[in-house]
């Protein structure tokens, strides 16, 4: 689903991207269970998650990412007119906007239908008058299609409409002429009334027969099964109508071209997919492409995670399980520059979403970390209950005194609904990006009463995947989840000459009483162990 | 990353009743013309062209902005002109609530909705509408007309849509802009 500048970011900015081990999607993968969990591997692009992307089964009491929902359709729309389109209809119009709304062929901007007997509108302070005041054109058809961006307009292909409205019905009907359109339904008519000859069939799910062109599918398909295979033999062979036309002279003309700019760009390409022309004049409008509003499904239970309103211009959600409001949210607090084998305290914000208190155990592979060395000094900790006043109502919530002084070891703060606490950071050698994984597990109260299946079925889930040590599920009242996280902190640069070691560079104002901190951080991690 | 703590110089903004904050080294033009939700900050060097209103009438809301918006340094917001049956006229302009509109970022829409983030050196053309749930990235230009549909990310020159917004972006970005609104703080 990410867009590839997406990925690129996450590489330059500090991150916390959230795993997801995906159990429906890796049921082979015995061997890259979450006990090897591991950084390096090039898999892990595509199972972290930053948490916003992430939704939570609140039936499974798991993660769910992009990849284990599975998608509904609920309704059509255009991006541009916002006119929500019957499913019916979807299909015969090609998934198309089939009102006035056109995307330019140069530069994919939105084209508006202009008259050509009146004068343009005033041309825009940004670029001079230097664009001809169109004239009747040679059809005598007064409107065409024009781009502000660009200054393409359909006159140059020849391209002009009687009238403003229904202009894609206009157009549909030389998308209809096209060889590819053309054989297509010359091949569904062939196959057709060997399909209605099959008994429908109820194979796949009611949802999917709602996906335009699922239903004869499911006829197909389901009734093959069912049924006899005999019938389906007995269709004639098919015979293709279309011929392809190689385009005469098109090969010499891209030996002798001199100017790249005289052929189309690859995106203009894309945009026209049915011939994907090599000559400007060949580009035409496209119609605009229909958006999609989606039900979204846990993979393993078949429980709604998203349900959006179906109307086309709501935002908002039926139903909206999100990781955000489920699971702990973890954020970098302070981030002091990593220097090469000098021992850096950074700060990281566990905040809690849910109204009951949670406690968190914190765990990191130390040996399998090439970077450098991780010391989380407080492992353990608790996060009080969500309260959405806290966070911002507060007069002085700037003001360090409102802080509550630190009580334990390691933690840097507790405020509101969040506990920051201190993690050590020792970079072993020069890296682009310093990572390292951290496994979290949080306990919190369960206050349903037929929780306790639920609780079996996740502790068994989670058995295998939760590090060692702690005894906080013992108690059947509580639920437990654990997740791997990967930390990115950015570079590790070179320390300035004359700069010892064994510095610690640390947040800004650090709680009285730090001086132990280092010392005693290593007896915190011999009670992970 | 948790965004750090904002400190500007106690003299240099004004607060409202309503706990706008406005930087006197902005150009407020029109000022009568002009509707601020509350909890809004605008600072040095934004200009807001409320006096660019239709010819004629009375009093009138030219450029109506809701509660927790930010324009960073060096926005402008310009309401929407049009010759309309040979008669020029400006439009106004509404924003919506949580609504970030980034540095040097020039913003000429017809409306902008809720939970939107404009990024810097952006050009919003002019009527453009942005709908509630929207991300516009650094450096884009939306062209005049533009309809931007709720949960898009739009990027580029022209800008187009590159990817889809999360379902939580409103808890996203209500979160983001109370979160700088509380962090920006007075310094003597
Ligand atoms: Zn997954
Ligand atoms: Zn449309
Ligand atoms: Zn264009
Ligand atoms: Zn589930």
């Amino acid at each position: 689903m990410s867009s590839p500048s997406q990925t690129e970011i996450r590489h330059i900015r500090p991150y916390v991207h959230y795993n997801c081990s995906c159990p429906d999607v890796n049921i082979s993968l015995e061997s890259e269970n979450e006990e090897t969990f591991n950084i390096d591997s090039p898999r892990i692009q595509f199972s972290t998650f930053s948490i916003s992307k992430l939704y939570f089964c609140n039936d499974c009491h798991q993660i769910r990412c992009p990849r284990c929902v599975q998608e509904e359709i609920v309704s059509y729309y255009c991006p541009n007119c916002l006119f929500e389109v019957p499913t019916a209809s979807v299909k015969s119009e090609r998934n198309r906007c089939a009102r006035n709304c056109f995307q330019c062929p140069i530069c994919q901007n939105t084209l508006s239908v202009l008259p050509s007997s009146e004068p343009q509108p005033p041309p825009s302070p940004i670029s001079p008058t230097t664009v001809p005041v169109p004239t009747v054109s040679a059809t005598g058809a007064p409107y065409y299609l024009s781009c502000g961006v660009c200054r393409w307009d359909s006159q140059e292909i020849g391209m002009t409409f009687e009238k403003a409205t229904g202009l894609a019905l206009q157009l549909q009907r030389t998308e209809d002429e096209r060889p590819d359109v053309k054989e297509f339904d010359h091949l569904k008519d062939h196959f057709e009334k060997h399909m209605r000859l099959n008994t429908p069939s109820t194979a796949l799910p009611s949802s999917l027969l709602s996906i335009p062109g699922m239903s004869s599918f499911s006829n197909r398909y389901g009734g093959m099964v069912s049924n006899n295979q005999q019938k389906s033999d007995d269709i004639v062979p098919y015979e293709a109508v279309a011929k392809v036309e190689i385009e005469s002279g098109l090969v010499d003309d891209l030996v002798q071209l001199k100017d790249v700019n005289q052929i189309t760009t690859l995106t203009q390409r894309i945009n026209q997919l049915s011939d994907q022309p090599y000559k400007v004049e060949r580009l035409q409008p496209q119609r605009i492409h229909l958006r999609t509003k989606r039900v979204k499904r846990c993979r393993s239970c078949r429980h709604i995670l998203i349900k959006p309103e179906q109307k086309a211009q709501s935002t908002k959600f039926k139903i909206k399980l999100v990781a955000l409001n489920n699971i702990p949210k973890i954020s970098i607090a302070s981030l002091p520059k990593l220097i090469l084998n000098q021992r850096t305290q950074i700060v990281l914000k566990f905040s809690n979403p849910l109204d009951e208190e949670i406690s968190v155990d914190l765990t990191t592979q130390e040996e399998t970390n090439e970077c450098g060395k991780v010391d989380i000094l407080a492992p353990h900790f608790n996060i009080t209950p969500y309260d959405g006043l806290w966070e911002y109502e507060e007069p002085d919530l700037i003001a360090s005194k409102s802080r509550t002084a630190p009580n334990s070891i390691g933690i840097y703060e507790r405020r509101g609904d969040s506990t920051s606490i201190i993690v050590e950071i020792t970079p072993l050698s020069e890296v682009e990006e310093f990572r390292f994984p951290l496994l979290v597990t949080y306990t919190c109260k369960n206050n349903e009463n037929d929780g306790a299946v639920t609780e079996e079925k996740t502790l068994d889930e989670t058995s295998s995947l939760k590090a060692t040590g702690g005894d906080s599920t013992a108690d059947e009242s509580t639920r437990t989840l654990s997740f791997w996280t990967v930390i990115g902190l950015g570079p590790v640069i070179k320390p300035p000459s004359g700069v010892s070691g064994t510095l610690v560079s640390g947040p800004r104002s650090e709680p009285s009483g730090s001086k132990g901190v280092t010392s005693r951080g290593s007896s915190g991690n011999s009670n992970r162990k | 990353m948790e965004p750090p703590i904002v400190y500007y110089p106690r003299s240099e903004y004004i607060e409202t009743d309503t706990g706008n904050k406005v930087s006197r080294k902005s150009v407020i033009c029109g000022s009568q013309n002009i509707i601020l939700g509350g909890k809004t900050i605008i600072q040095t060097e934004c200009v807001i062209r409320g006096d660019l209103r239709r010819t004629g009438g009375g009093h009138a809301v030219v450029v109506a902005i809701g509660r927790y918006c930010l324009l960073a340094r060096g926005s402008i917001i310009r309401p929407p002109y049009k010759t309309y049956k040979g008669i020029f006229s400006y439009y106004p302009m509404k924003i919506g609530d949580h609504v970030t509109i980034g540095e040097g970022s020039i913003v000429e829409a017809a409306t902008i909705g809720s939970f939107v983030h404009i990024g810097k050196n952006c050009v919003i053309g002019r009527f453009a509408i942005i709908k509630d749930c929207c991300r516009i990235e650094d450096n884009t230009v939306i062209p005049p007309n533009t309809v931007v549909p709720s949960f898009s990310i739009y990027e580029g020159s022209p800008g187009v849509f590159v990817d889809e917004l999360p379902e939580c972006v409103q808890d996203l970005y209500e979160s983001k802009t109370k979160d700088y609104y509380a962090k920006f703080q007075p310094k003597d």
